[in-house]
């Protein structure tokens, strides 16, 4: 059985990453607050902004913003530490139970906890900034109907169609970039000549953009990830994608209908801002957009073959065809 | 009029040693291309001053189905699949047109081929021990990515080069500088890559041992190393060939060589080939509910 780890050395891995996310804990502030020398632009040879490099989206702060913040937009000193420490005491927890109960399985040795993973403070209460209430717009009728309809959640296990698309390894969705607490938020940017590339470790997705100006796809062929172009406005890398498939948008809008603009700029050494618009009528009176923060890592990332060694949807079919001899 | 037929035959001989000249010049004559020869060639170069190989790319060779030489065959359920599924004769692409396996391999060889419809599917590494990984759509590995017949892109910087396959989106990281050994195993290898003169040669190695080389069962081991030598040769073309390592299963290293064509349609792009749904009955029925009697 692994030891625990110290918890003093716990305090002082949060104390570190707090004062090394200052930067971006501060770049984040109200500008009235802001001290912090602007950011002068890097180019790549081509003369495009730089964004190369290895970045994470981990952060523990919600998609929608918890009704008691209201409106506002950015946590106090305090709060920032609080949520942070309590997300970081999380993951160390849930790897420690899992170790204690069930020895098979140590995140850590696979570094997999958000706190061995490069996870930042972030000072916004939410990643939705718009609408204002940093939650999500209201359902349309028809997207209130079209969730009536839905599928509630399978109990039983029939065959592989009952389960999720991440489990039988089709897509784990997006775009957009996910932005979860757990491992795996690793995303590599790349920028050739005329094409941008963004590689999300998670699930080994590659994405390729093109900058040159090309029509989207037509109609009739709807890639896993969309069908994205891109452009630059001024230092912002804007990326628009439509062609979705039905089974593969963001909060299961309507691939039909769905637009997603996402826009990236480099905010300083360590950071980019990753700013995303939603744009669906059918599913939401109004557009809306969150910012998730991207902080700088070490490289590199991984292969993740997931349907090669997909070994979760054949256990989960062995136990339900078990459960039912019994 | 005597004068005059003089100043024909002398525009009709002029004209005769220019014809002459421009089929002597290099890859802008009218003369139909030799197979198998290309003019020499200097390819267009990046920021970097390195030749540009981005761009799209693709394979017309048949390897996938054998390396070695292969007529044209039925596949797997011609009752069903008629001329759908047959597979087209192909010359090998092997230099000498021998794979030198040692006894055991060449004997493990048959026995994947004979086994290569044979899918069982366990929650462990048992399931890589019958059936051809591209039917299971199971990534490739390498060199087979690259004759799969499908597109790939090369997307380029000084620091890294990426092949990114349109054949279950699996990606190649060729790392051009900080040249490092494997961190970890990986299904397409880990990649450091340099240039010799006009030619890219990439070095991989730290593989699965799980991939094939083709339909017909060439496999290998967990020692496999694959250098590749990328030579721009025209335009269009990229002349490839591949040096197969692996001293448990071969006796000596031994080679490929087959031309990369560009894909010059109009706003070319990769499409998904996404197989992964398309395998999933044949993986998994064992493992679904029966009907109660």
């Amino acid at each position: 059985m692994k030891d625990r780890l110290n918890p003093s050395f716990l305090a002082a891995v949060v104390a570190v990453v707090l004062s090394l996310g200052s930067a971006w804990v501060a770049a984040q502030a109200p500008p009235a607050s802001s001290a912090s020398t602007p950011w002068s632009v890097v180019r790549t040879p081509h003369g495009q902004p730089d964004l190369q490099g290895y970045w994470t989206s981990l952060s523990f702060t919600p998609l929608e913003r918890p009704e008691q913040y209201g409106t506002r937009e950015f946590l106090t000193d305090q709060e920032v530490e609080e949520i942070f420490k309590a997300g970081i005491q999380r993951s160390y927890d849930l790897t420690f139970a899992n170790s204690a109960d069930t020895p098979v399985y140590d995140a850590t040795v696979y570094a997999l906890d958000a706190w061995q993973n490069g996870v930042r403070p972030n000072r916004r209460t939410s990643l939705i900034v718009d609408p204002p209430n940093g939650r999500l717009p209201p359902l349309t009728p028809e997207a209130q109907a079209r969730r009536g309809r839905a599928r509630p959640p399978q109990e039983t296990f029939n065959g592989p169609e009952d389960l999720g698309t991440g489990v039988r390894c089709f897509t784990f969705g997006g775009p957009p970039i996910p932005a979860g607490s757990n491992y795996n938020q690793n995303t590599f940017i790349l920028q050739g000549k005329d094409h941008v590339v963004l590689e999300y470790e998670w699930g080994s997705v590659t994405r390729v953009v093109p900058l040159d100006g090309r029509p989207h796809l037509s109609r009739n062929i709807r890639p896993w990830r969309g069908d994205s172009r891109g452009r630059w406005d001024g230092d912002t890398l804007v990326v628009e994608t439509t062609n979705f498939r039905p089974s593969v948008t963001p909060q299961n809008s309507n691939a039909a209908t769905l637009r997603l603009t996402e826009r990236l700029t480099r905010i300083d050494e360590n950071t980019i801002e990753y700013r995303y618009t939603v744009d669906d009528p059918s599913t939401w009176a109004r557009p809306w957009t969150a910012i998730i923060p991207l902080s700088k890592v070490e490289g590199p990332l991984f292969e993740y073959a997931c349907h090669e060694g997909n070994n979760g949807l054949v256990n989960i079919l062995e136990g339900a065809r078990a459960q039912e001899k019994r | 009029m005597r004068k005059r037929l003089h100043g024909v035959v002398v525009a009709g001989a002029a004209g005769a040693v220019i014809v002459a000249l421009s089929c002597a010049m290099g890859p802008l004559s009218a003369q139909a291309p030799t197979a198998g020869q290309f003019p020499p060639y200097q390819p267009p170069r990046g920021t970097d001053g390195n030749p540009d190989v981005s761009g799209f790319w693709q394979a017309f060779v048949t390897a996938n189905i054998d390396l070695l030489d292969h007529d044209a065959q039925p596949g797997p359920t011609p009752e069903t699949m008629g001329a759908y599924g047959a597979w087209p004769a192909g010359q090998g692409i092997v230099e000498g047109g021998e794979i030198p396996y040692r006894p055991e391999a060449l004997a493990r060889k048959q026995q994947n081929a004979d086994n290569r419809m044979t899918v069982n599917i366990s929650s462990d590494a048992r399931r890589h021990e019958t059936g051809d990984p591209e039917l299971k759509c199971y990534r490739p590995g390498v060199p087979r990515a690259t004759y799969m017949p499908f597109p790939f892109q090369i997307i380029q910087s000084q620091q890294y080069i990426l092949i990114v396959h349109e054949y279950a989106n699996a990606l190649r990281t060729i790392y051009m500088d900080d040249h490092k050994e494997a961190p970890a195993e990986s299904w397409m290898g880990w990649s450091n890559g340099r240039w010799d003169g006009n030619t890219l040669v990439v070095d991989t190695a730290g593989f699965v041992p799980y991939t094939w080389f083709d339909r017909a069962g060439n496999h290998h081991s967990d020692a496999l190393r694959v250098v590749e030598r990328y030579t721009p040769v025209s335009p269009y073309h990229l002349m490839y060939e591949a040096t197969i390592e692996d001293p448990k299963v071969f006796t000596r290293p031994w080679k490929i060589r087959f031309p990369l064509y560009r894909r010059m349609e109009q706003n070319v792009q990769l499409l998904d080939f996404n197989c992964v749904p398309f395998t999933e009955e044949l993986l998994y029925r064992h493992l679904r509910r029966q009907p109660t009697q």
